[in-house]
């Protein structure tokens, strides 16, 4: 559903009064419903902004919005609209689409913190190839391709009963 | 050690209880909103397998739970003790819990991320409830190979939490700020250095029993160590802001409001969990002024007066019989 205010972005907040027995019912984005003054009761309002800031450059039309994550099918558009990102490997695939509303949300684009162990080099290889098998089998069944993701789903279970 | 609401802590008696959260989640896998079933019990699956095979002190006193067989009851019990989210108990479809048998370690798997690792503890520990936090972290990490981005850190399903994947909060007792209307502008302020206050069970800035939440906003470009130490600087300022209000209040008057409280918290037949909120933050202000020497914990009685506390301990039952059964509960607590 698009915003009643602004016609543009997806509506994100339900807004349902009641004046003199008279009960109105909105429908608002988030960026609209905090420039009306609904604020306060947006438990998610800054994935509510980022949905709305998003909302406005697929809006304009942007090219990129076509584009699918390998792994997981999201498309710009369905992470603008619902302030969630698809998988981690959406954050590869869309990128640059993503940082300056990261700027925007967290007022930097670089990770500063802890960093996790990486795994030795032969664990690191043997997870690699069973990584790299889940998300051949994510891509085959969301294809429909059920008779190669049975054989890809054997692989993984031979790979990782042998570790 | 007990739940953070049955611990009193003498040291800081404004702050009742600390909490960390970690938000980490898989690289092969979807985050939940785009995860099928299958992923979702094979996501449990494998971290309860990493659980039972990390071989650490922690994991003798983890237990899994799978959500299914909670009952509602006990599951939204869960919540009002803050050991869960609203919105992983709300969702139908397969997750797990990580319980620690003193539960203030709580591991969420299918909530908004693919692992939620929280650590809640009485009192302000913020260092400590994160040493906790972050060992588990490294713990099963080590086998489950989170999503990390060198530039992006910890990657999340919002980007809201991306980065160090880091919430990190501090439950205050704050009736007189309260009630001088400060509280607006208080949530005002420490926005725009990136934190947020919430109630104690999320509402805004009218919270019941005046127990505010503070925790921070961004976790990316900011490390655990700065905003951990951010967080403490807010919350030290806080308790003295509070303790210096405090003591200009009319001694007469509060003793007055707090034994006023205690007569009615003795005597009531029926108690709604409003009015129980109400009054026993009187009482928790009254214990720290010396007005009231009662060994009776308020803040464990407001959790245990909660509607599925109830009903968890005594059974189903319908709003009026609940207010029975509170009042029924405070009375007994408070001897009469
Ligand atoms: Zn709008
Ligand atoms: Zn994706």
């Amino acid at each position: 559903m698009l915003c009643e205010v602004c016609g543009k972005n997806h509506a994100t907040t339900h807004i349902r009064s009641v004046i003199d027995g008279v009960v109105t019912e909105k429908n608002l984005c988030g960026y609209c419903a905090a420039k009306e003054g609904y604020t306060g009761f947006a438990q998610n309002g800054l994935a509510d902004m980022l949905a709305s800031v998003l909302g406005d450059v697929l809006a304009s039309g942007s090219p990129v919005a076509e584009n699918r994550c390998s792994c997981c099918g999201a498309k710009f558009s369905d992470i603008a609209q619902t302030g969630k990102v698809g998988c981690a490997k959406c954050y590869q695939t869309f990128y640059n689409e993503l940082l300056p509303y990261l700027k925007r949300v967290h007022g930097s684009t670089t990770h500063s913190g802890k960093i996790p162990n990486r795994a030795p080099l032969v664990a690191q290889q043997q997870e690699e190839t069973v990584d790299s098998l889940r998300m051949k089998l994510n891509e085959l069944v969301r294809e429909e391709r059920f008779e190669e993701a049975a054989k890809v789903r054997d692989k993984i279970k031979k790979l990782e009963e042998e570790s | 050690m007990g739940s953070w609401y049955c611990e009193q802590s003498n040291e800081n008696p404004l702050v009742i209880s600390t909490r960390i959260r970690l938000a980490r989640n898989l690289s092969d896998i979807p985050f939940p909103s785009r995860m099928n079933e299958e992923q979702r019990k094979d996501l449990c699956h494998r971290v309860e397998k990493a659980v039972s095979e990390s071989n650490s002190p922690f994991s003798k006193s983890l237990k899994f739970i799978d959500m299914k067989d909670v009952p509602e009851n006990e599951r939204f019990a869960m919540v009002e003790r803050h050991v869960v989210s609203h919105g992983f108990v709300a969702d139908n479809r397969t997750r797990a819990l990580i319980l620690s048998d003193d539960e203030s370690i709580s591991i969420m798997v299918g909530e908004e991320d693919h692992l939620r690792i929280q650590v809640l503890l009485p009192g302000l520990q913020l260092e400590k409830a994160y040493d906790i936090a972050e060992q588990l972290d490294t713990l099963l990490g080590d086998q489950l190979h989170f999503a990390f981005d060198d530039r992006l850190g910890f990657l999340t399903e919002c980007p809201t939490n991306l980065g160090t994947g880091l919430r990190a909060s501090v439950m205050l007792h704050l009736p007189v700020m309260e009630s001088r209307g400060e509280i607006a502008a208080l949530a005002d302020s420490v926005g725009k250095i990136g934190f947020t206050v919430r109630g104690l069970y999320g509402e805004g800035t009218k919270a019941a029993a005046s127990l505010y939440q503070i925790s921070n906003q961004i976790t990316l470009g900011i490390s655990e160590k700065n905003a951990l130490d951010n967080l403490k600087i807010i919350t030290t300022q806080l308790v003295e802001k509070e303790q210096q209000e405090q003591k200009t209040l009319n001694r007469l008057q509060m003793e007055d409001l707090c034994m006023r409280a205690y007569g009615v918290l003795q005597n009531a037949r029926m108690m709604s969990s409003e009015e129980m909120m109400k009054l026993l933050s009187r009482i928790q202000l009254g214990q720290r002024m010396g007005i009231l020497n009662s060994p009776v914990s308020p803040i464990q009685l407001l959790v245990e007066g909660q509607p599925y506390m109830l009903m968890r301990r005594f059974g189903q039952m319908g709003a009026d019989e609940r207010d029975l059964y509170r009042a029924n509960m405070i009375r007994d607590k408070f001897g009469s």
